[in-house]
């Protein structure tokens, strides 16, 4: 629990650097750009500014690093909610509710839930965090691959969630992007798919190929129309619905809470980052909703939840990464580079010599938090007038901007490659009613899947019984099952008591030898 | 008419080509006798982060300041280094480009299993102040105490003990060699293969293998976290004296270096260019003498030992054999 002696010094290092906290609003403007632009990703705004941070003093340089994470960590969602095109991975949930909301001339909300969902679970991710970095570091190195197995299951769980016309469609494209996912060398070092190419050793990098994916169908369907938004009266950008939206996220506690637990447990865990938590958020609470039919067509739950979980993993990483030296994504490695560059090493040492350093990390990205609640009001303020310009100014801007973004990654010609030949590949895909977000969850969990799955079957010996010597995994398969067992229970239950109305309703049309009225009035009556 | 003669006219001609021919030439020396006159790229084949980024980053300063031209860190990363090696062997041989970089394991990894379109002999090292070992180490809580009670464990059953390990690593020769100096059949092994050392450190920390084969020199921030057993190198390595060699377990084995770091150029500039090859390794040996520069990058775990080219390049050379020689176990 919390060394209060060490926290009393948290306190003090950060009134006495104060001068630090004017880097707070430049990071979180510059991630909020950086992350809101399809195509560049957290680590790469992150890698951009870590040479700059250079020249600045331990304390004000960390600021400044975690502040443009703080920001890149809502920024994703602002295109996903507008365009259907995620920021960055982790926002990939969000495009599935919130563009359906933008659709209905709900933009302002969705962007105002996005921001105080987040920032709000962001906060109580570090307060978590703040309690428990020690004990949670140990969890984290005991969590093994058939642990992380189970986790890209529940993660495909969410396939169950998205819908398509056709069931067969869905899962051969759920496959066909696990397959996608698997290109590259594995982790036994046998290369498959590569077709030659050095650059595929690697594998597929997931956000060329989901931007190309996403953005392709996405932007041929909305080449057709003059805006984004169809009705004129709804591409208003107003503070107050904006505002009215921040406010209307905190009637879902539970969803929050649930989220942003997810979020820390998946976000802490090395190598998973924030892409995974937010497609299990949005499952669960799809799953456990009463109204899961209407998720996917604008409800304000599945915003809520998808973002809830990408703030909080931000601060399981940040865990990892301060207790055990260990990056848990691209954007943590790249802070454990700057802390080294001040010669701070990051790890179990630095919690036990410099533990109210490490609390005035913590303390601080609360106060980023905190700030990016007004900034990001600004921002999405701005950033909404989107609507208001014709599609045939933005989607070539879009493009223009997402292909500079996945060529700068790297400065290889890879990225654009990669992102038009899986624009080709979602139009083909869209045309014949597949479902593109099947692929994209494919290509995201594919190789977790395969590595994870491997390592236990290294590890076991290939002796299935050793799922019972792992409480963990047997733990979460069996919350698992149970979550999937009880939305069946209550689906079937639901679907019975409907079942029964109706047939009494008929049988009473029977009895009164009506001829039969429209059944909407004769449910109302 | 004119004056002219024709030997004359000749001569003029003759003289005009002569001129010119110097003046093609002549940029080459010129820049040879000046250089630097622009800031030099640092290429690394890494994402920032890494160790050779910031390497090269916190080496930089004092680096500049005997170069008299700033240093441009451009990073490269992709395939095991051979999209950066490939790119800093396009660039013209004119002392405006070196590397930073893992120059052992990564080159004759990706000439022997990547079949990448360069020799090991197409780079020559300036100097490789960093030098890793495997270390085969446990958890800390682990009841495996030394080197030989893991040997003597799987000697009775080979199934006994999970091991994590890089495949295509040094590690991996590594750990074959030594067992099977301990007559004890690989194939056998349960192995755990990981896709790098920090997710098989961490397993190895974290108890999920009984023990791990991996770079040593990553396990410094995790060192109370983990045992060490034995330490691939000929020597007690400076920067973890506490781990045994394995030498000192009883079994006689042969064993590849692990990674060799820090600063390369192509060969053909070393051939073309020797003056700048001279130049570019004087301030490197200045900068790496330098009080200042060894006391700041002490302190943030990186080497600034100075070999030189030739010692350099001999380990190296040596290194990239022995990966050769044992190239069919890293498969």
């Amino acid at each position: 629990m919390i060394d209060v002696s060490a926290f009393h010094d948290a306190l003090g290092i950060m009134f006495a650097s104060a001068g630090s906290w004017g880097w707070i609003v430049p990071g979180l403007i510059i991630g909020l750009i950086f992350s809101a632009i399809p195509g560049i990703s957290i680590t790469m705004a992150m890698a951009i500014v870590l040479p700059m941070s250079l020249y600045m003093d331990f304390f004000p340089a960390i600021v400044f690093l975690t502040s443009v994470y703080t920001g890149a960590g809502f920024g994703g969602s602002v295109p996903a909610i507008l365009m259907n095109i995620p920021g960055t991975p982790s926002s990939f949930a969000t495009t599935f509710d919130g563009f359906a909301m933008s659709q209905k001339g709900l933009h302002n909300e969705a962007l105002g839930h996005a921001l105080f969902a987040s920032t709000i679970c962001g906060i109580f991710g570090y307060v978590l965090l703040l309690l428990l970095i020690e004990p949670l570091a140990d969890i984290v190195l005991r969590i093994g691959p058939l642990e992380m197995f189970a986790v890209a299951i529940w993660g495909m769980l969410l396939l169950g969630s998205l819908g398509s016309t056709y069931i067969s469609r869905g899962l051969l494209a759920a496959a066909f992007g696990v397959l996608l996912g698997t290109v590259g060398m594995n982790t036994a070092g046998f290369t498959r798919g590569t077709l030659g190419i050095p650059v595929l050793l690697d594998g597929i990098s997931p956000i060329p190929a989901m931007i190309g994916l996403l953005a392709a169908g996405q932007l041929l369907g909305l080449a057709g129309r003059d805006y984004i938004i169809d009705a004129d009266g709804a591409r208003e950008v107003s503070i107050r619905r904006i505002l009215a939206g921040c406010w209307g996220t905190l009637k879902y506690p539970g969803v929050l809470l649930r989220g942003s637990i997810i979020g820390v447990v998946i976000g802490a865990v090395p190598g998973v980052g924030s892409s995974i938590g937010n497609l299990i958020a949005y499952a669960e609470t799809k799953r456990t909703a009463k109204d899961s039919a209407t998720f996917g067509t604008g409800n304000p739950k599945g915003v809520i939840a998808a973002e809830s979980a990408v703030a909080s993993g931000e601060g399981g990483s940040m865990a990892t990464m301060l207790a055990l030296g260990i990056p848990g994504g691209g954007a943590t490695a790249i802070l454990i580079a700057a802390f080294m560059m001040h010669n701070i090493v990051p790890g179990p040492g630095l919690i036990q010599s410099q533990k109210p350093m490490v609390y005035a990390i913590i303390l601080n990205n609360m106060v980023q938090a905190t700030v990016l609640l007004a900034v990001g009001v600004a921002f999405i303020y701005v950033a909404a007038n989107v609507v208001k310009v014709r599609t045939r100014y933005v989607l070539p801007s879009v493009l223009v901007v997402a292909t500079l973004g996945t060529y700068a990654v790297t400065g290889e010609i890879a990225g654009p490659i990669t992102l038009f030949i899986f624009a080709l590949l979602g139009f083909a895909l869209s045309r014949y009613e597949y479902p593109i977000p099947a692929v994209v969850v494919g290509i995201l969990l594919g190789r977790m899947l395969e590595t994870e799955f491997l390592r236990s079957y290294q590890i076991s010996g290939g002796d299935p019984l050793y799922l019972f010597q792992r409480p963990g995994a047997v733990a979460i398969v069996g919350v698992m099952v149970a979550s999937l067992g009880m939305t069946a229970w209550s689906k079937r239950k639901q679907r019975r008591a409907e079942a029964a109305e109706e047939a009494a309703l008929l049988r009473q049309l029977e009895q009164d030898k009506v001829p039969a009225p429209p059944r909407a009035s004769a449910i109302k009556g | 008419m004119t004056d002219f003669t024709r030997r004359e006219a000749f001569r003029l001609v003759a003289g005009s080509v002569g001129v010119a021919s110097g003046l093609v030439a002549m940029p080459s020396i010129l820049r040879a006798a000046d250089y630097p006159t622009r800031p030099i790229n640092v290429i690394v084949p890494f994402a920032t982060g890494g160790y050779n980024d910031r390497l090269s980053r916190a080496f930089a300063p004092y680096l500049e300041k005997e170069l008299g031209q700033p240093l441009v860190i451009v990073n490269k990363p992709g395939a095991g280094t051979q999209l950066g090696n490939s790119y800093a062997l396009n660039q013209p041989a004119d002392g405006y480009s070196i590397l930073c970089t893992s120059a052992a394991p990564y080159i004759p990894l990706t000439v022997l299993l990547q079949n990448a379109p360069y020799k090991v002999e197409d780079f020559s090292m300036l100097n490789l102040p960093s030098r890793d070992y495997t270390l085969a180490a446990t958890s800390s809580d682990s009841p495996i105490k030394t080197f030989a009670e893991v040997i003597e464990k799987l000697q009775a059953d080979p199934g006994s003990l999970s091991i994590g390990v890089q495949p295509a690593s040094a590690d991996y020769a590594n750990m074959v060699l030594a067992f099977q100096a301990a007559k004890i059949d690989p194939s056998k092994l349960r192995i755990v293969t990981y896709d790098g050392g920090g997710p098989a450190r961490n397993a190895t920390a974290g108890a999920q293998v009984d023990v791990g084969f991996v770079g040593g020199e990553g396990f410094l921030p995790l060192v109370s976290k983990i045992r060490p057993l034995a330490i691939f190198a000929e020597e007690t390595v400076d920067w973890y004296p506490d781990a045994p060699l394995i030498g000192a377990s009883g079994l006689k084995v042969d064993f590849v270096e692990g990674s060799q770091r820090g600063w390369v150029v192509t060969t053909k500039l070393k051939k073309e260019q020797p003056e700048i090859f001279k130049f570019l390794s004087g301030a490197l040996e200045r900068a790496s003498k330098n009080p200042k520069a060894i006391e700041a990058l002490k302190l943030q775990q990186l080497a600034t030992t100075w070999y030189g080219p030739e010692a350099s390049e001999k380990a190296y050379l040596a290194n990239a054999d022995k990966m050769a020689k044992y190239i069919d176990l890293m498969k």
